[in-house]
């Protein structure tokens, strides 16, 4: 009795097994194919999660320019991203292998890094890049306790501005933008019909409801937080709030439940709601997917509960932060002051225009970045958004005279806001909802 | 053919059998300990402390976080419970389409090595790109079942389909169907092909009908591979985070949190380390649990 | 005859109508890969491309590094699976056919290993790496998914062995073989589905594994397919849709043609001649 070894069987067997063998040899081969350019001295590594090819594109310009001017020393971008992050970070700093520079991160997460120790104060770089250029108050967002800048700033974005289609109110009879709620809640009213909602309100359990929500609390005239950072969720305007919330969900879409950032954005660019609620990305997302309805975008700060309470924008301001453990200080120092460089600076910007928005004087008015066919046709809504942004705030810093709030972040990750609002939108009585929710915040911020 | 004694040495042993034994098991072992022995050890150590996850130091707290996460503030219990929801629904529909769709890729079938890619694609696609699309399906404006529907005249308003229970866990439990049951195919197909011709001859001489033949010949035959998948299918389901988290992100509320998503929570949201490693190792103890309760099952049946 | 012949050919129609319907997901995937940007999100929707456009693919291979991504997602999944079927194989041979003190522990270990969730590794992974010297490495990519994969090939394999009767290895020991030889000419070809399941499951781990690779390499030059295409396309804030579908295309035929590859190891039936009488 005879075994025939099955692996050895007929000619196609054979020819698999070469090309198999030939693929694998030469793809292990590739690694030693060398590429690239001899490395500097000195190299410095960019993290930021804003890495859009477009983007990738204009941090390349900058850094291709700043190694000109120093010939020793490289720079490495490397994207991270919103969701991972956290965890990108925990393992970086236990291991201290730190990148040496940090941006677009929310002034939140930057804040709390620094509250830990992790960061070095970034005084000395405002101070490189000047103070006078920045915008007045614009890095006030980013004091610490111990009065250093935990960071500074690298854009500003107006998050939830109110855009609306000019084409559907003039159908639905509505001449002015809604200034209060009872105006936008029966805008959107009449400009919903047929296969068009009125508003792309998040209702899921997610951390733009939560964070939109905030805003909502502060335009019914109230706060989450007192200045000195005692909890203040259980009042009237956060009902108020709620109220006008849980009014509103008939006028968003059913899969609103569990809309994010994206799915709100694509609600609004593709037309499938009357109105939307975002920043400047809306600009460059209606240009490349839904131009026809380019010419009928307006916006301004989102409705307050009435005339007599101002408007309050988000602005997550993205930062620019530096760790401590980073290796090459002075060199780090010194690109993170390049990176405001104007030439770089604008194209940078205008990678996304209209969302990431100058927080130097003088950029918004300048040429360069009046070159872009986006923020010339729409340099009113811009202009709209930085002032929008330039009064902004968050839930790490509500008010100037606010201190800043160490666990914002977590707080914003706990869901806490979020399952506040779907408890009370899905009918729980509102009352017990808040003393939830409140009870959970307390013990996040007894740490 | 006469019987011959199994055990003889060939005529010269190089290395004889008690070494080699334990030599060729060295390797696996060398890894498995070094990968995953020390992190067990490490969670282990960090869940009887309060960890910030940022700097990854924190005082001694011994038995607070397990106090903590199971007392009537902790989100254990209601956590295993959506958890086990979760497992045994994809479980069951992993196994259902997945021995069914091996069953039918046995049979002759035009262009079946294409049949069988398309099969086995959505194991080959990543959980990302995979939950990306399947939200994009059930999305109220650009969806196709939405539209489906709507076209079809079942339904006038688009359904929620993420944001609403029973659908939110409906959706879970069916995407997460989708996405691992070509696992299931692969071993039952694998082991279907050594299955000899000459059972099934029998069984159909004896009169077997094709249900017949299946519980008679098929199921038996498939049993220890079935047993390996429903263990490791049901583990994995267990902690399956990527998929429920970029698809419902645990809503409503928490109807669809399941534990994994806790301790991602716990760890990178909340930045609580020691509580996370807490639940990380409750999760251990029911899966623990589960497969000691499989293998008396299993061991109780043979 | 006819009646059954018309039953096959029903048969057949209904399994490839279930086939397509659980391919919708992938099909959209692939169409919406060829549409230009502007059709997206045009209400009412299309299903085919009005326009057919390979922009999005001509994008991500000339200007991202998205080759470079391939390029290391290839060596990774290779190297892994090489290794996971080699440790894997001669462990489970190991398992099955010896008999020593702390077998049935070993193999009880390796499951335990799966007991545990893989987000509280992390951390201690990257720090291990990291004293290893490996950090930012596609070693330590390989290291780790070997590791994931290891228990899954060795119950596989232990099984597959286990039905292989031990009067073969018996007889080629006779003719003279060794037990090494025994065990490549006689238990690895019989066992050769399972071999093949293993790879094919390692390959396709450590090709679509994300949160590992996240933590573990960060620089874009090592990334692998997962997070370099992830970072770049997909943010809280902004899905690059084109670019993406297309992205998941390209990823995809990879593993499409490994398993055109394999299958018909797959489908090879028990070997003819192998034991009869």
């Amino acid at each position: 009795m005879t075994v025939e070894p099955i692996l050895s069987g007929g000619t196609r067997g054979q020819t698999r097994r070469a090309v198999l063998a030939g693929g694998l040899a030469a793809a292990a081969a590739l690694p030693l194919a060398g590429c690239g350019e001899a490395p500097r001295p000195i190299t410095l590594r960019w993290w930021s999660p804003q890495a859009a090819p477009e983007q990738v594109r204009a941090y390349r310009a900058q850094i291709r320019a700043f190694e000109k001017k120093h010939p020793n020393i490289g720079v490495e971008f490397e994207p991270t991203s919103d969701e991972g992050y956290p965890a990108q970070f925990a393992a970086a700093f236990a291991a201290g292998q730190v990148p040496n520079i940090v941006t677009h991160l929310p002034s939140f997460a930057a804040q709390g890094y620094y509250a830990k120790g992790l960061l070095a104060p970034m005084d000395a770089v405002a101070d490189a890049v000047g103070i006078a250029r920045f915008l007045p108050g614009i890095n006030d967002v980013y004091r610490a306790p111990d009065g250093s800048l935990a960071a500074i700033g690298i854009g500003g974005t107006a998050v939830d501005m109110l855009w609306v289609r000019s084409d559907l109110m003039a159908e639905a009879g509505i001449e002015t933008i809604p200034r209060t709620w009872d105006a936008l809640r029966d805008a959107c009213r009449r400009m919903q019909r047929g296969a068009v909602y009125g508003a792309p309100l998040p209702y899921g359990n997610n951390s733009m409801t939560s964070l939109v929500f905030v805003s909502f609390i502060h335009r019914a005239g109230g706060q989450v937080f007192t200045p000195s950072l005692e909890l203040a969720l259980d009042s009237e305007p956060t009902y108020h709030a709620l109220d006008f919330y849980r009014s509103m969900r008939e006028l968003c879409p059913p899969g609103a439940s569990s809309f994010g950032w994206a799915d709100s954005l694509n609600a609004f660019v593709s037309g499938g709601t009357a109105t939307g609620i975002y920043g400047g990305r809306v600009l460059a997302n209606v240009a490349r997917q839904n131009p026809r309805i380019a010419e009928t975008l307006r916006c301004a700060a989102y409705p307050t509960m009435d005339a007599t309470i101002p408007a309050w924008t988000f602005n997550d301001f993205p930062s620019l932060f530096i760790p401590k453990r980073a290796s090459h200080p002075a060199e780090t120092r010194a690109f993170a002051a390049f990176l405001y460089d104007p030439e770089g600076y604008v194209r940078q910007l205008l990678a996304a225009p209209g969302h990431v928005l100058p927080v130097l004087r003088g950029v918004a008015e300048s040429d360069a970045y009046r070159s872009n066919p986006l923020t010339v046709s729409f340099a009113s809504e811009i202009e709209t958004m930085t002032a929008a942004a330039a009064r902004g705030h968050n839930l790490g810093w509500e008010s100037p005279a606010h201190r800043p709030n160490l666990k914002a972040g977590e707080i914003i990750a706990s869901n806490a806001i979020a399952e506040l609002v779907q408890r009370v939108v899905a009918g729980e009585p509102a009352k017990a909802a808040v003393g939830r929710a409140a009870s959970a915040i307390e013990r996040i911020m007894r740490g | 053919m006469t019987a011959r004694p199994l055990l003889r040495p060939a005529a010269r042993a190089p290395i004889s059998d008690a070494l080699l034994g334990p030599l060729l098991i060295a390797p696996a072992v060398l890894i498995l300990c070094a990968v995953i022995v020390y992190p067990l050890l490490a969670t282990a150590w960090l869940s009887l402390f309060a960890i910030d996850t940022r700097t990854m130091e924190g005082g001694w707290v011994g038995l607070a976080n397990f106090a903590a996460m199971l007392g009537p503030d902790g989100r254990f219990f209601g956590a295993l419970g959506v958890t086990l929801v979760w497992t045994a629904g994809t479980l069951t529909l992993q196994l259902a389409l997945g021995i069914g769709i091996a069953l039918l890729l046995h049979q002759p079938l035009w262009f079946r090595s294409l049949a069988r890619g398309l099969a086995l694609f959505p194991y080959l696609v990543s959980t990302v790109v995979a939950v990306l699309v399947w939200r994009w399906l059930f999305n109220d404006f650009f969806g196709l079942f939405n539209r489906a529907l709507i076209g079809l005249d079942v339904i006038s308003r688009p359904v929620d389909w993420l944001g609403q229970m029973p659908n939110a866990m409906a959706s879970t439990i069916v995407v997460g169907a989708w996405k691992f049951f070509p696992f299931v195919v692969i071993a039952v197909l694998a082991r279907l092909q050594t299955i000899p011709d000459s059972l099934y001859e029998a069984a159909r001489l004896d009169g077997a009908g094709a249900w017949g033949r299946f519980r008679d010949v098929t199921l038996p035959q498939l049993a220890d591979v079935l047993g390996i998948v429903i263990l490791l299918r049901a583990i994995w389901d267990f902690k399956e985070f990527d998929l429920i988290f970029l698809l419902t992100g645990g809503g409503p509320v928490d109807a669809t949190r399941t534990l994994p998503l806790v301790v991602y929570q716990e760890a990178f949201g909340l930045n609580r380390m020691g509580l996370a490693s807490a639940h990380a190792l409750g999760m251990m103890v029911v899966m623990t649990v589960m497969f000691v309760a499989y293998r008396l099952l299993t061991k109780a049946r043979t | 005859m006819k009646r059954s012949a018309i039953l096959g050919a029903m048969r057949q129609v209904s399994t490839w109508m279930l086939i397509l319907a659980l391919a919708t997901p992938l099909l959209w995937m692939a169409l919406t890969s060829f549409k230009p940007e502007s059709e997206l999100f045009a209400i009412p929707i299309s299903i085919l491309p009005e326009e057919w456009t390979i922009e999005a693919y001509r994008l991500l291979i000339e200007e991202t590094a998205f080759l470079t991504y391939f390029r290391n997602s290839v060596v990774v999944a290779a190297a892994t699976t090489m290794l996971v079927v080699v440790v894997g194989a001669l462990g489970a041979y190991s398992l099955v056919r010896f008999r020593y003190p702390g077998r049935e522990w070993i193999a009880g270990l390796a499951l335990v290993s799966y007991l545990l969730p893989s987000l509280v590794l992390i951390v201690p992974i990257y720090l291990m790496m990291v004293a290893a010297g490996l950090a930012n490495t596609l070693a330590s990519l390989v290291i780790a998914y070997t590791s994931f994969a290891l228990p899954y090939s060795l119950w596989l394999l232990r099984s597959f062995m286990a039905g292989v009767p031990e009067e073969l290895e018996a007889a080629a020991m006779i003719d003279g073989a060794s037990r090494m030889g025994a065990f490549v000419d006689v238990v690895l070809p019989q066992a050769l589905p399972g071999i093949i399941s293993t790879a094919l499951f390692t390959f396709i781990l450590a090709w679509n594994e994300y949160l590992f690779a996240l933590v573990l390499v960060n620089a874009d030059a090592q990334r692998p397919l997962t997070t370099g295409v992830m970072t770049m396309l997909v943010s809280g804030f902004n899905v690059e849709w084109s670019l993406l579908m297309a992205a998941s295309v390209m990823m995809s035929v990879p593993l499409i043609l490994v398993l055109a590859f394999l299958q018909s190891y797959l489908v090879r039936g028990f070997g003819a001649g192998a034991v009869k009488g």
